[in-house]
């Protein structure tokens, strides 16, 4: 009687599985990028199945989303991973780069159960050596979640700065440019070449 | 038969010596003793059953067994049977008559005898909840003088009869009671028992008025079942179940759960046990509907409605018949909501219900875990021990803690005490009962027990789940959202909702949260959504002091969670720079519109780069600590299995 459940649990898991293996995990998007947008963005690798969001309800706000998107086949998956890898890809803005690896069956929510297993639980008396451990083990596991928490801060702060650095970069270059575009349009560039005998740069637009 | 065989498995049971055969088609054995679940019962020992149609009080009911036998035909439902001859406590009796009893002892009975229904009922075997001691204290030359010590550590005493037929006191005993022999209903030399039942639990009155009333005259006027003719034929058929009816009117169903598609491993239930409530004791289906194990009861009440409305109801429809007592319909259900677990304590699930022939979906599975068995006061303190080693499911089978009407319960009431024995009469959740709770908990140290499936909430057969996302922002608000940590990460939602269905009988809806790279891999954790407030500081509460610990050797971590509110992040994502151009650049229209790889000769790409540096620092310095939280982990390793003491 148990068999076939267990058969149709296998058989669900399985496909599950399938699907998870068709599926890439894209991470370091912007929170604010839509479906469609990731949509057509890895739609240049092949037809896109499915895109699903993951939500992200305990992080700070700022932490950078991660989508799941599922392709076609499993090489079509395996594809955009690499790609990703080698080149920066960036998505809905630039230039961060966004980051693509295999799913993972922990990362789908709506997955289903494991077949063939069991959970059991017991309840530990305080009598009980264990207790003692379980307790120091339940410490040692908010310890562990403030740490991660400090990490996820720890990391966004880096990205900050970083993010702020490139920014100055990209506004100091950009200032120049223009600054130089401007008087070549004005045709100063020109004049100061002929005067001191050099020779002008980019053609006169 | 599959439940018989579960409880075969389960709860050891085997037959003394044999008395004889009958039936009509000499199918029937007939025994002198049994040993069940690690008890001896012998012929006229004193047995407790529960009530079947108050699944939450701890009323149990006491028997003198007066007949055991088995059928061997495998059409019977429950096979193993017992007849009972009753002994009412004052409260049973009916208003009025035991006012007129001089000098009631606080832990008197009263036999019944005469002729008429309620004098004796047949009941499986199963629905035993344990022994206790009677003694009898009357003068009689033929009785044997019991000492003053004996009469201290005795459960119940008793020494006046009460007549069922004129619903009258007796001071005196007649010398055949049903067939059977005063001299057997004397307190023998070595027939007493050491109770190992604590009476004081059995002192809980009823605590819904209606209850206790309806109980009394109903049960005492009308029981169809009685059967006073202890043939085998009657208990050929099937209606044995029916016979117990002591109380007609209510039909009681623990198991009905409500919409258990799930869980079933009961293969039997499904059938709505048609017992013929008692009340009028022809209506026998004959379906047991055991649910799985149950413990028939004898008296069966039909439970209002209440419990079924998780069922899909229309059982509910049919239970009813015979009803009377329907007084408890909304009164009880509230009454009852509290205790809602309390099944645990009675295997009540067997119980028929009554609807004709309707089948009424059952039981609930099972029940969780065992452990709630063990808040059972009746269950001696072996049963807990063997928990763990007798195999979990089994034992989550047989000791299928009324469950199964929470089930339908637990979508009205946040009080989950289940572990609770003595339900508040108003259904508020007294200190004492939670410290109880908490209490309760540990001594369940050495069970382990199985994570059962939950019953389907309720709920889901009424309206549409509301989408997670808004129920969750909603259980915020109202404080209702747990945060579950220290979960095996390849859990999925429903077992988790199954863990704390299990553990901490409450129902819940549950998401795991999904593992990315930024969350430690090795760390579970889920969001889960309680019932009510109460429900949700009960289980923190409990998960906080005591210690649950689930098969991979991680204890489970509450808290209250925190989460985002709701929309986007307001300040532009970081590390996407947008340029400020005087002339519209093609590549950068283009570069915010579409997506694409950069090339290696353009800024772009630098700066992209620098980002996957950062990112590879970051990985990096994660996968450190991830890896020495593992290390820190691995020394403070749990062992799961208990080890006995």
């Amino acid at each position: 009687m148990a068999n076939p459940e267990e058969e149709e649990e296998e058989e669900k898991y399985e496909s599950f599985l399938s699907r998870v293996r068709r599926t890439v995990y894209v991470d370091e998007l912007t929170p604010h990028a839509s479906k469609s947008v990731v949509e057509s963005a890895f739609s240049q690798f092949g037809t896109v199945k499915d895109v699903i969001f993951l939500p992200n309800y305990l992080g700070p706000k700022e932490l950078p989303t991660g989508v799941l998107v599922e392709m076609e086949s499993e090489q079509t998956a395996k594809a955009v991973i690499e790609t990703v890898s080698q080149f920066p890809f960036m998505v809905a803005g630039m230039p961060r780069p966004v980051r693509a690896s295999a799913a993972r069956p922990a990362m789908f929510s709506d997955r289903p159960k494991k077949p063939g297993r069991t959970i059991q639980f017991r309840w530990v008396d305080p009598s009980d050596a264990e207790f003692d451990k379980a307790q120091r083990v339940k410490r040692l596991v908010r310890k562990h979640t403030a740490e991660a928490a400090f990490m996820i801060k720890k990391q966004l702060e880096e990205a900050e700065e970083l993010a702020k650095q490139q920014s100055e970069t990209v506004t100091t270059h950009h200032k120049k440019f223009e600054m130089i575009d401007k008087l070549t349009h004005d045709r100063v560039a020109q004049e100061l070449a002929g005067r001191y005998n050099i020779k002008c740069g980019p053609p006169h637009r | 038969m599959e439940a018989a065989a579960a409880v075969d498995e389960g709860l050891e049971f085997k037959w003394g010596k044999q008395k004889g055969i009958g039936g009509k088609k000499k199918d029937v054995r007939f025994y002198e003793s049994f040993t069940f679940d690690g008890d001896e019962y012998r012929l006229y020992d004193c047995v407790l059953v529960a009530d079947p149609s108050e699944p939450d009080s701890d009323e149990l009911f006491v028997g003198k067994i007066i007949k055991i036998w088995e059928h061997t035909n495998k059409r019977a439902k429950h096979p193993r049977q017992v007849k009972l001859l009753w002994l009412f406590k004052p409260s049973e009796m009916p208003p009025g008559v035991v006012e007129g009893v001089p000098e009631l002892l606080e832990n008197e009975l009263f036999l019944a005898s005469g002729e008429g229904p309620g004098l004796a009922s047949v009941n499986p075997l199963e629905a035993i909840c344990g022994k206790c001691s009677v003694l009898c204290l009357s003068k009689d030359e033929r009785n044997l003088q019991p000492t003053d010590e004996e009469i201290k550590s005795t459960d119940f005493v008793f020494r006046r009869a009460f007549d069922v037929g004129s619903c009258k006191v007796l001071d005196t005993i007649d010398d055949k009671i049903s067939g059977v022999d005063v001299k057997f209903i004397f307190n023998r030399a070595g027939s007493t028992s050491k109770k190992e039942a604590t009476p004081p639990v059995l002192k809980i009155q009823l605590d819904v008025n209606g209850s206790a009333d309806s109980l009394t005259p109903n049960g005492l006027s009308a029981c169809g079942s009685v059967r006073s003719t202890e043939d085998n034929s009657n208990e050929a058929s099937d209606c044995r179940e029916s016979s117990s009816g002591r109380r007609e009117g209510k039909e009681k169903f623990a198991d009905e759960s409500s919409n258990k598609d799930s869980s079933v491993q009961q293969s039997t239930s499904e059938h709505a046990s048609s017992e013929a409530s008692g009340s009028r004791g022809d209506h026998y289906d004959g379906k047991a509907q055991d649910n799985e194990v149950r413990k028939q009861f004898t008296k069966q009440k039909s439970m209002p409605a209440e419990e079924r409305d998780s069922n899909s109801c229309e059982a509910s429809g049919s239970k009813k018949l015979f009803t009377k007592q329907n007084s408890m319909p909304a009164g009880e259900r509230d009454s009852n909501g509290l205790d809602e677990r309390p099944q645990k304590k009675q295997k009540l699930d067997g119980s028929a219900i009554v609807s004709n022939g309707r089948n009424t979906n059952i039981l609930q599975q099972s029940v969780s875990s065992d452990g709630k068995r063990d808040t059972c006061l009746f269950k001696r303190p072996r049963e807990k021990v063997t928990g763990g080693e007798s195999p979990p499911e089994n034992l989550k089978k047989k000791r299928d803690l009324g469950v199964s009407v929470s089930e339908g319960k637990d979508a009205k009431t946040g009080t989950g005490k289940g572990l609770f024995k003595k339900p508040s009469f108003d259904g508020k959740l007294s200190k004492r009962s939670e410290e109880k709770i908490v209490e309760i908990d540990y001594r369940r140290d050495y069970q382990v027990t199985e994570v059962t499936p939950k019953p389907d909430a309720v709920n889901s057969k009424w309206f549409r789940p509301l989408p997670w996302e808004e129920s969750m922002r909603e259980a915020e608000k109202e404080e209702k959202l747990v945060l579950l940590q220290n979960l095996d990460p390849t859990y999925t939602s429903e077992e988790v909702q199954d863990i704390v269905y299990s553990a901490l009988n409450e129902q819940c809806t549950a998401r795991m949260i999904e593992r990315t790279s930024v969350s430690f891999s090795h760390i579970g954790e889920a969001l889960v959504i309680f019932n009510s407030r109460q429900a949700a500081v009960r289980a923190i509460r409990r998960l906080d002091e005591g210690c649950l610990l689930l098969s991979n050797g991680r204890p489970l971590v509450a808290a209250f969670a925190k989460i985002n509110p709701p929309g986007k992040p307001s300040s532009p994502f970081c590390g996407h720079i947008k340029l400020q151009k005087t002339q519209p650049r093609r590549e950068t229209r283009d570069t915010v519109s579409t997506s694409r790889g950069s090339q290696p000769n353009t800024l772009e790409f630098e700066m992209g780069m620098e980002w996957r540096l950062l990112r590879a620092r970051s990985d990096h310095a994660l996968e450190t600590v991830s890896k020495r939280q593992l290390e820190e982990r691995k020394t403070q390793r749990i062992n799961f299995k208990p080890k006995l003491p």
